[in-house]
């Protein structure tokens, strides 16, 4: 082997083993079957990146598919974890907006309702109003349908009223 | 005679090819002296053979050494210091053996940076055989790759050697502190920085390693048991905030260091040559 192919060799091998030392130390797995498991998760993640950066990210349709299944049977954590895996970058206002209504429909409560849900649900609902203003949703079995709306329904449930005791309130109905 | 066949007559002794010999012709009547001779002339040609032989061999066997120099220098070092890198961090969690890895605090990178230039200091390295601008682009590019490959190993050496938390971690970096500072007033040579080095970190090692070690009471079920069960170590635990870890951790970086101190062995002075 010439000497400049020991150290073009030399060069390769520190920056892979480096990057390889480096990211065991990122991603601290805690045995070696886990290596494999977090290179997975790792080269999915960075794919992801990558689309984002040439354009070409797209939410999985299936895994929408699925969370819009358990969303409509009431399966608020299934949903929001297919929802989460099917938009792992958080850039689509419409799978974002779900993840969002789904801490409403789960924290509402005839009689009162879940305030860290519903905390959990506005900070969702600002961040949808960031990613799109203008955002409306095309499903007819939501009821509010901007997120500025939800945001609003949801103070008023956090807010503690007189009309909060009011005995008919638990004839309302969930949007 | 013209001078076209003078110049032919004469051309052999301008031609390059043929040896002229100084001597005298001898006249030989017998047989024996001519296979005599005939002996002598056909010994001579072996040995210059031989000897031509030898002289082409030694070159091979220079470039094959300095062929091996070089791998162990680009190849050999830069793994073992990579590997120091990856292990420096390791520790083994206490009752399920699972890896730990801890990335290294601030203060070991500024140990490392006294240290390396500690080692300009004391002439492991020599600067000018590493970088310079006599030097190709690819040679300069792989000797900063086997610099920072020692940088990372030297960072994760203090990683491994220093007290992870509590009192004996600012003592333990008070005396690494104390004893780098002086060392670079003071004069050394490349043994003695390796000596040194080792004691230091010999010292190092067997505080942290058998006598916190040994002070750290094992996982227990629960607060209370683990005060009935060991007290003394619960005791020294619970003052100086010591972690628990498996036994494995110890075995692990003990190679971890003598693998640190072999690569600052096979580290030459000078990478590259003018």
């Amino acid at each position: 082997m010439k000497k400049k192919s020991i150290q073009i060799f030399s060069i390769l091998l520190v920056a892979f083993y480096g990057l390889f030392v480096a990211w065991l130390y990122w991603a601290e797995p805690k045995s070696l079957g886990e290596v494999s498991a977090k290179a997975k998760e790792t080269v999915e993640n960075v794919t992801t990146k990558g689309q984002v950066v040439i354009g070409t990210y797209e939410v999985d349709q299936a895994k929408f598919g699925e969370g819009l299944t358990a969303f409509r049977a009431d399966n608020f954590v299934l949903a929001r974890d297919a929802f989460a895996r099917a938009d792992p970058e958080r850039r689509d206002a419409k799978t974002q907006y779900y993840i969002a209504y789904s801490f409403y429909r789960q924290g509402f409560g005839r009689v009162s309702n879940d305030d860290d849900l519903f905390k959990k649900g506005l900070e969702q609902a600002n961040f949808v109003i960031q990613l799109d203003k203008n955002y409306k949703a095309a499903d007819e079995n939501l009821k509010l349908q901007s997120p500025v709306e939800l945001k609003n329904e949801l103070e008023e449930g956090l807010k503690v009223t007189a009309s909060d005791f009011n005995p008919l309130k638990v004839l309302r109905e969930r949007k | 005679m013209n001078k076209f066949e003078e110049k032919k007559e004469n051309s052999w002794l301008d031609a390059p090819d043929f040896e002229i010999v100084d001597g005298e012709l001898l006249d030989v009547s017998t047989g024996e002296a001519i296979e005599q001779f005939e002996e002598e002339t056909k010994i001579a040609p072996k040995k210059q053979i031989q000897k031509s032989k030898i002289k082409n061999q030694r070159p091979k066997i220079n470039a094959q050494k300095t062929n091996s120099k070089t791998q162990i220098q680009y190849i050999f070092a830069p793994v073992i210091f990579l590997t120091v890198a990856l292990l420096g961090g390791l520790r083994l969690e206490m009752p399920d053996n699972n890896f730990l890895f801890l990335k290294p605090a601030l203060i070991c990178l500024i140990f490392a940076a006294v240290l390396l230039v500690l080692f300009v200091r004391a002439g492991l390295i020599k600067f000018d055989g590493w970088f310079s601008e006599d030097f190709s682009m690819i040679e300069n590019i792989a000797n900063g790759g086997v610099l920072i490959s020692l940088f990372a190993a030297t960072v994760q050496i203090f990683n491994s050697l220093l007290p992870e938390t509590g009192l004996p971690f600012w003592i333990i970096s008070f005396c690494f502190f104390w004893t780098l500072t002086m060392n670079l007033f003071a004069e050394f040579d490349t043994k003695k920085i390796i000596k040194s080095l080792g004691a230091l970190f010999g010292i190092a090692f067997l505080t942290k390693y058998l006598i916190l070690s040994y002070l750290t009471a094992p996982a227990s079920e629960s607060f209370w048991k683990g005060i009935l069960e060991n007290p003394t170590q619960e005791f020294f635990t619970y003052l100086f905030d010591l972690p628990r870890f498996s036994n494995g951790t110890g075995y692990i970086q003990f190679f971890t260091v003598i693998f640190y101190l072999f690569g600052l062995f096979l580290l030459p002075q000078r990478l590259s040559e003018k």
